[in-house]
């Protein structure tokens, strides 16, 4: 990934608290397990990329080279997870970079190091609020959003943007039916009338 | 050749181009067929097949709406064909998106698993039942020919109320969806489109271009068949096109108002040329064209407006479906000739049948009469060796077969120019090291590299003895292989054996049964390990470690010999930590001459020039 300056960062699913994927999915075949990780399930995956659209990060990879392709994300090594295990990342980091946790544990953590050398992380834990927060948090001494095309992101989860029409589609339909069906009848009656008259 | 044979044969011909494609398509996956990426997941496929599709076919519930619930009988004779359209687009719809899903076969899950969270999921399950309304609608037509189905026709014409509303709900829903499924993308879409009022633009430019679509399909067939257009009750659509396109323009315009964007119409870039494009031919030239009652009667008029109509609108769900997005990285996407090739053939093979079902049932008044069926008409003959074609259907259909085979030759020949199936990294050759006491290694020579004080080495592992610690001896009398004599790509870790160039005579033309012993298969497992004849290849008292071809990560480079032996190292007192990645790999050092001068080292970059020596402890 290229970025401003010469420090590395992971472009890895944030595992978003309210996942623009999961809710994009029309098979449902990305979802947010209680732990957290939003998992993938290929059995259900129809292929049609709806996810890789919505992500606001751009995470999810497709394997666009097989003739049975299938999307790619973090899965959050939530098998381990099952036998209280780390994610293989975090297990393997020497150096405490990447670190595992409850969510809140790992918030104070973060904020604790920021607060502990003034001046070496940017003041801003990326995933607190964006979108309406992640479970993958992120401190760093270089701006992130390029990591989101420079986008300065709000506090509402994308799931809400869409959800609004959603909710309107039965009553749309009901409406759309009612109206046309009362439509008919009125201009049925009418037409009948205007017969009626005409032949006294 | 009348017109509807030329263009006949030229539906066919684009039909056998795309059949070659399809295959491809099938075989190798989107990778090879379409320029798709992580960046652009979404296409020509999606844009112009699903997201037009669809609101080209929109004609369909307007004009059933128009005739059977508001009455408006003088509007009848385009019912027909406006259904036929309709079902034949969304029957492209669905054929577009099999070829667009990554796995097609999958489509069927939507209807096993829900998630009504998703405006796709409703998107989908509105197109399959609309598609089915569609099919009931329009069946009576061809069942008037067959007297068997008489019943089933009484039947389906009584419940013609039933489904024209609910075909009218399912339409409302879906049309508006698709512009619904943009909603999630607040990041990714254009703010000159993105807006939340999508849904409902998406809709009232929905109907806008069913009114168009009717229009120009009238007029078009008209001049195919030579026959007269309803410019009477075409002019009655264009009456509802121009307020339904002025009503459109009022909204997208107070969108951008309300949601105080108005500089972005004046901002430069490709972009807003795009949105001034899109906005003046799907709605306010036509608009403007068919705003006078004597305009909206002249066919030139119909015409133009109708076509920039239906243009505009199609630029509209391109731009919405993927090129109006900011693209992570400013990848740009543009359809490759595959992608182009199967949309052409889909919406062909749609035309086609609509030729045929025109020609067949009665979708208007009066069946079209085929041109070419004149008993008057003169014998055709093939050009070239001016044989008899036979009757003129027969001669047709003979024009068209050779079109689409030949088409489809052309493509199959063209399939070889795709990319290969699997599209790795470029292969990487492996570079030696240079320098003299100190090396510089830098395998793929991509600027980021070690340098390595060879000498310092040398001199602490004993001279000239200490060779064999870290390098292989793969030749007779050789005292240190290079890595690129095994190793030719950088990203391939098991390509160190090259099978063909051993038998060759560069390779010393080594006979099959040297490595494979006779009797067996020659496979690899059975073939002789490579010590068998380079007995050197780990000489004894060598410290290089071969446990696995894979190297797991950079620690393992070079065989482990360098990180293996610094972790040993960092564990003496006063050693410095060298195992550390950081502790080479770096841009810039500090370096001390040993006439005490102080003075940076550059790490990065090609041409690295080498420092004096460092003083060593």
């Amino acid at each position: 990934m290229e970025g401003p300056g010469h420090a590395y960062v992971r472009k890895q699913c944030r595992h978003c608290l309210e996942p623009a994927c999961a809710s994009a999915c029309p098979v449902g075949a990305l979802h947010k397990i209680g732990m957290g990780p939003v998992i993938y399930d290929d059995n259900k995956c129809m292929g049609c990329r709806y996810c890789m659209m919505a992500c606001l990060y751009g995470i999810p990879r497709y394997d666009w080279e097989e003739a049975v392709p299938y999307v790619r994300k973090c899965i959050f090594c939530y098998t381990r997870l099952g036998y209280g295990r780390q994610p293989a990342c975090t297990e393997a980091c020497p150096s405490k970079a990447t670190i595992f946790g409850e969510r809140d544990d790992l918030l104070a953590e973060a904020h604790r190091r920021i607060a502990e050398t003034p001046g070496k992380y940017i003041k801003k834990v990326w995933g607190e609020r964006e979108a309406g927060g992640a479970s993958v948090l992120l401190i760093s001494n270089v701006d992130l959003s390029f990591l989101t095309e420079d986008h300065s992101l709000g506090a509402q989860p994308l799931p809400e943007t869409t959800a609004t029409a959603m909710h309107a589609v039965p009553f749309a339909f009901t409406g759309v039916l009612a109206v046309m069906a009362g439509l008919n009848w009125i201009i049925d009656r009418r037409t009948a009338r205007q017969r009626d008259r005409s032949h006294e | 050749m009348s017109r509807v044979r030329k263009l006949k044969l030229a539906l066919w011909t684009v039909c056998g181009l795309a059949l070659a494609v399809a295959v491809a398509r099938f075989l190798f996956g989107l990778g090879a067929t379409t320029h798709l990426s992580d960046a652009n997941p979404w296409g020509l496929w999606i844009g112009f097949d699903v997201m037009s599709g669809v609101a080209l076919a929109a004609g369909g519930f307007i004009v059933t709406a128009t005739v059977y619930v508001f009455k408006l009988e003088r509007f009848h004779a385009v019912v027909r064909p406006a259904v036929l359209t309709a079902f034949l687009g969304y029957l492209a719809v669905a054929v577009g998106l099999l070829f667009d899903l990554g796995l097609p076969w999958n489509i069927w899950h939507m209807i096993v698993f829900w998630n009504p969270h998703s405006p796709l999921f409703e998107v989908g399950w509105c197109v399959m039942l609309y598609l089915t309304v569609l099919a009931l609608e329009f069946f009576p037509v061809p069942a008037e020919e067959f007297g068997t189905l008489a019943g089933i026709r009484r039947f389906l014409v009584k419940l013609r109320m039933p489904l024209v509303i609910t075909g009218i709900g399912l339409s409302t829903l879906h049309q508006s969806s698709l512009g619904s499924l943009f909603l999630i993308m607040p990041y990714r879409l254009h703010p000159l489109w993105y807006s939340p009022l999508l849904p409902v633009l998406f809709l009232v430019s929905a109907i806008g271009l069913g009114l168009m679509m009717v229009i120009l399909e009238s007029n078009v067939t008209a001049f195919l068949y030579r026959r007269k257009p309803e410019t009477e009750v075409l002019a009655g659509l264009g009456n509802a096109a121009r307020w339904v396109l002025a009503g459109y323009l009022v909204l997208r315009f107070g969108d951008l108002a309300v949601r105080r964007e108005w500089h972005l119409l004046f901002a430069s870039g490709w972009r807003t040329g795009l949105f001034w494009l899109e906005v003046i031919t799907m709605a306010a030239a036509p608009a403007a064209l068919l705003f006078l009652s004597a305009s909206r009667r002249s066919r030139g008029i119909q015409w133009t407006a109708a076509g920039l109509g239906v243009f505009g609108v199609v630029l509209n769900r391109v731009d919405v479906g993927g090129l109006a997005h900011l693209r992570p990285g400013g990848e740009f996407y543009l359809p490759g000739w595959t992608e182009i090739a199967i949309t052409a053939g889909i919406v062909s093979a749609a035309i086609l049948l609509f030729l045929f079902m025109i020609e067949r049932f009665r979708i208007w008044e009066q069946r079209p009469a085929d041109p070419d069926a004149d008993p008057l008409k003169l014998p055709e003959f093939n050009p070239v060796d001016a044989t008899w074609l036979g009757v003129p259907a027969i001669a047709a259909r003979t024009t068209y077969s050779l079109g689409f085979v030949l088409a489809a030759a052309v493509g199959f020949a063209f399939l070889g120019s795709l990319p290969a199936k699997s599209r790795g990294a470029d292969p990487a050759p492996v570079q030696q090291a240079r320098g003299g006491d100190k090396l510089w290694i830098d395998g793929n020579l991509d600027g980021f590299g070690v340098l390595f004080p060879h000498a310092e080495h040398e001199k602490r592992e004993g001279d000239k003895a200490s060779c064999v610690k870290c390098h292989h001896m793969n030749l007779p009398r050789d005292q240190n292989s290079a890595c690129s004599r095994c190793h030719s790509d950088m990203y391939q870790t098991s390509d160190s054996f090259r099978h063909d160039w051993h038998a060759s005579p560069d390779g010393g033309r080594v006979s099959c049964a040297q490595c494979h012993p006779l009797g067996q298969a020659r496979t690899a497992s059975t073939a002789v390990r490579c010590d068998h004849c380079h007995k050197d290849l780990v000489p004894a008292g060598s410290t290089i470690q071969v446990k696995t071809y894979a190297a797991r990560g950079y620690a393992d480079a070079m065989h482990r010999l360098c990180i293996g032996c610094h972790v040993q190292k960092a564990r003496e007192k006063n050693k410095p930590e060298m195992s550390r990645c950081a502790w080479c790999h770096k841009e810039k050092r500090e370096v001390v001459d040993a006439s005490g001068v102080r003075g940076e080292q550059d790490f990065v970059g090609r041409s690295v020039v080498l420092p004096a020596p460092v003083n060593s402890q």
